[in-house]
Parts: structure tokens; sequence; C-alpha cells
């Protein structure tokens, strides 16, 4: 089965303008509170945005749907790009700030009629990280939002290498789980 | 922890983009070997985390970079679109009029090569047609000079040059004419030719208009005239020939 998604990237492939304004259209306000929340700088999310969907008009053709959905695949290029810039600015020795979550702006309402069923599946994978044991949340948090290995994390939290691994493995698990059964 | 469980917590830790060192090394040597259940934690454990950071609050993004995008898009797309269009009629035209030029410059040279060749060939034919009738008519007239020489009444008369080693022979039959054969005659200059004169009429009465070929050789075909000829004479006159003799005489019989 081909989803609106994927269907929109074939047509980027093609050269579509006016599929790629459609797809921007669709997901940059899904992606854009991902980079904002690593990046921390409206400015420099825009920036990024900006690339990570120039990269996807470019690489629309790398697009495989037998490894994931369109919105994985654009969550995974904007988590990339985003902890990019933030390893870039950290090498050139600015203090790293940790993630901390903040008010994002508000979107307006979304159009379709999913918009009630995705806020419900929203609700539930949220609520999910939020329910995982602060010591795995944390660690998923500085690996996935702060781009930190999972030696940069054993130093941070002063914790073993095999701990840090671990809570990782079991937060993931969970995150599956919750996943699996909101799907 | 058995060893497999070592690297599915690897797994776990690769899907969020925290393994490094000898972990990464080591987890990426395991992938690479093949195994789907590694596979399956990785791509599912993207996927949850995917899905988490969409379960944020959506966000609109700044509206600027929607025009970025799209006047970027513009800029990469439509200069290069308008040119390769325009490249590509360029090299379509460019390529229509090399092959058209090329077809007409083929078919041209094939087809003058062809006319050439067939005109030379017509001309070669028409030649070889024109050889084949001379031949022809000097093989008739030989043999209906040999055919006059079975003839009881056919006297072979030769003509003798008062200057020259030159030659000729007219077998004679007086009911059915005859033949002149000539030898070692130089040929008429230009505007002259030579007239064979029948005699022992009241006058010569002129036999025929002949010319010599670059050997030196005639053969002709001579009318009879009605009185039985005693002798021939040949004179050198104007072209179109005269009808009594005007010019020297370049052969007689005696």
């Amino acid at each position: 089965m081909t989803t609106a998604g994927e269907d929109l990237i074939r047509r980027m492939v093609a050269g579509d303008r006016d599929a790629f304004s459609r797809f921007y259209d669709r997901y940059s306000p899904l992606v854009f509170p991902l980079i904002l929340k690593i990046v921390r700088d409206r400015a420099d999310a825009a920036d990024v945005l900006q690339d990570v969907f120039w990269e996807s008009w470019q690489g629309a053709a790398g697009y495989d749907a037998q490894r994931g959905t369109p919105e994985a695949w654009m969550i995974m290029r904007a988590r990339t790009r985003a902890i990019d810039r933030i390893r870039a600015v950290r090498r050139r020795g600015e203090t790293f700030v940790p993630p901390v979550d903040e008010g994002l702006a508000p979107a307006p309402p979304e159009p379709g009629g999913d918009a009630a069923e995705r806020a419900e599946d929203r609700g539930v994978i949220r609520t999910a990280l939020e329910t995982l044991p602060h010591a795995q949340r944390q660690v998923i948090e500085l690996a996935y939002y702060a781009g930190l290995t999972q030696t940069e994390i054993a130093e941070r939290l002063q914790q073993p290498l095999g701990t840090v691994k671990t809570r990782i493995r079991l937060g993931l698990e969970r995150l599956r789980e919750v996943v699996r059964r909101a799907t | 922890m058995n060893d497999h469980e070592t690297y599915e917590t690897l797994a776990a830790v690769y899907a969020v983009g925290a393994l490094d060192g000898d972990d990464l090394a080591r987890f990426e040597a395991h992938l690479a070997e093949g195994c789907d259940r590694c596979e399956a934690i990785v791509r599912e454990s993207r996927e949850a985390l995917a899905r988490m950071a969409l379960a944020a609050t959506p966000s609109v993004p700044p509206p600027d970079v929607r025009a970025a995008l799209q006047a970027r898009i513009d800029a990469a797309i439509r200069p290069s679109a308008r040119a390769s269009r325009r490249g590509w009629l360029t090299w379509a035209a460019a390529t229509a009029a090399v092959v058209a030029l090329a077809v007409m410059l083929a078919s041209g040279i094939v087809a003058s090569r062809y006319e050439a060749q067939l005109g030379q060939i017509a001309r070669d034919t028409a030649k070889e047609r024109e050889q084949l009738q001379r031949a022809e008519a000097t093989l008739r007239t030989q043999l209906a000079a040999l055919e006059l020489l079975r003839d009881p009444e056919t006297r072979v008369i030769e003509l003798r040059s008062p200057s020259s080693n030159a030659l000729a022979r007219v077998i004679w039959n007086d009911k059915a004419g005859g033949h002149l054969l000539v030898a070692n005659l130089p040929a008429a200059p230009e505007g002259k030719a030579y007239e064979l004169w029948a005699l022992g009429g009241p006058a010569p009465r002129p036999a025929g208009l002949f010319q010599v070929g670059s050997d030196g050789r005639a053969a002709q075909k001579v009318e009879a005239g009605g009185e039985p000829a005693k002798g021939f004479a040949v004179t050198l006159e104007p072209a179109q020939g005269v009808p009594v003799p005007t010019g020297p005489i370049v052969l007689a019989s005696k």
C-alpha cells in the first residue's frame, strides 16, 4: 500500500515541485520541533530545516519504503543534521547546554480528518516516553536529542558504560512496545 | 547475558546514534554478517524514536524557510531545465542538421558516384555497341565480299598509288556491285574526303566517299552503277564530295 507521503516522494523524484511543496507543508511542522529541540535556536533550526528539506528534494530517489515510513525518513535526516550542527558548535568550544523540554510555538490546527487520531497517538507515545523510568529516559534523550555517544553519556552521568548501554536498551524496548501497541 | 544479547544491547545504542569506539566497529561487523534480529531491533527502535519525536506538538517553521526552499529549487531546476531544454533543442537541431547533411552528402556522393558509374557504363555500352555495330557492319561487308568472290563474274581490281605504297582492291561484280578495301592510305586532311570513281563510261562515275582510319585502312560497299566498270580511281575531294573529279588522283587501277 502506498501512503500519501510515499506518493509525494515518488513525484519529487520525478521533479514535481508542487509535490515538494505539499511534502514540505505536511512534514515540516513535524520535524521542526525536533530540530528546534536539538539545536535550541530558532534561526539555526530554520537553517537546518532548510538543509534537511533540500536534501530530501535532492535525495528523494534514495527513499526506500522497505526501510521505514516517510516520517521516520525525515525525522532521521532532521535528527542527523541537527546533531551535526550542535556537534560543530561544540567543536568550536561553545558551552553545551543539556536539552530541556521547553515550550515550542504551537502549531495551527492540522488540516485533514486524521488530526484527532494523530494527536491521540502522539499523546500515547509522548506519555510512553514520560512514563519511562527517569534513568532510561535521560540516557535516551541525551543520546537522541543531545547527540552524545554512550561514552560521553557515561562520563556526564558518572555511570559505568555498561549501565548506560543497558538503560538505553531497556528504554528502547519499552518505547518499541508502546509504538507496537499504538499502531 | 549471552553473546547475542550483547549485540541486541549494542543494536539499541546504535539505533539511538550513541554507539562509538570498538563497540561501533564490532556491531557494524556483526550487522554486515547479516543478522536479521539485530536489523529488526535497529529498524524498530529508529521507528519508535521517530514516533517519539513526532509526538512533540507540531510547530510551523518560519515561513521564510518555505520561500527560501522554493527559490532554491527554482534556481536549481529552472535554469538547468531551460538550459537543458535549449541544449536539447540545440543538440537536436545540430544533430538533425548533421544527419541531414550527412544523408545529403552520402546520398549525393552515392548518387553522383552511381550517376558517374551509370554514365560511364552507358558511355562504355554505347561505345561498345557502336564498336559492335561497326564490327558487325565490317563482318557483313566482309562476308558479302567473300560471298561476292564465289561469283565467277566477280573480279578483283587493284588500285595503286603513283607515289606511295598505298593500295586498294575493289571486289567488283557488274551486276551486284562490290567492295572497296584500302590499306596504307594516309587519313584525308581536315575538310577533305576520298572519293571513289568508277571508270569505263563516258565519264568517271562517283562511286562513294570514304575516310581512312588511323590504321590507314578503309572498307566500303560500292553500289552497282548499271554500266560495267573497267577500272577505278580515287581522288582527294572536298568532304561533301563532288560530281566530277577535281582533286589529285591518289589511287588508280591500271
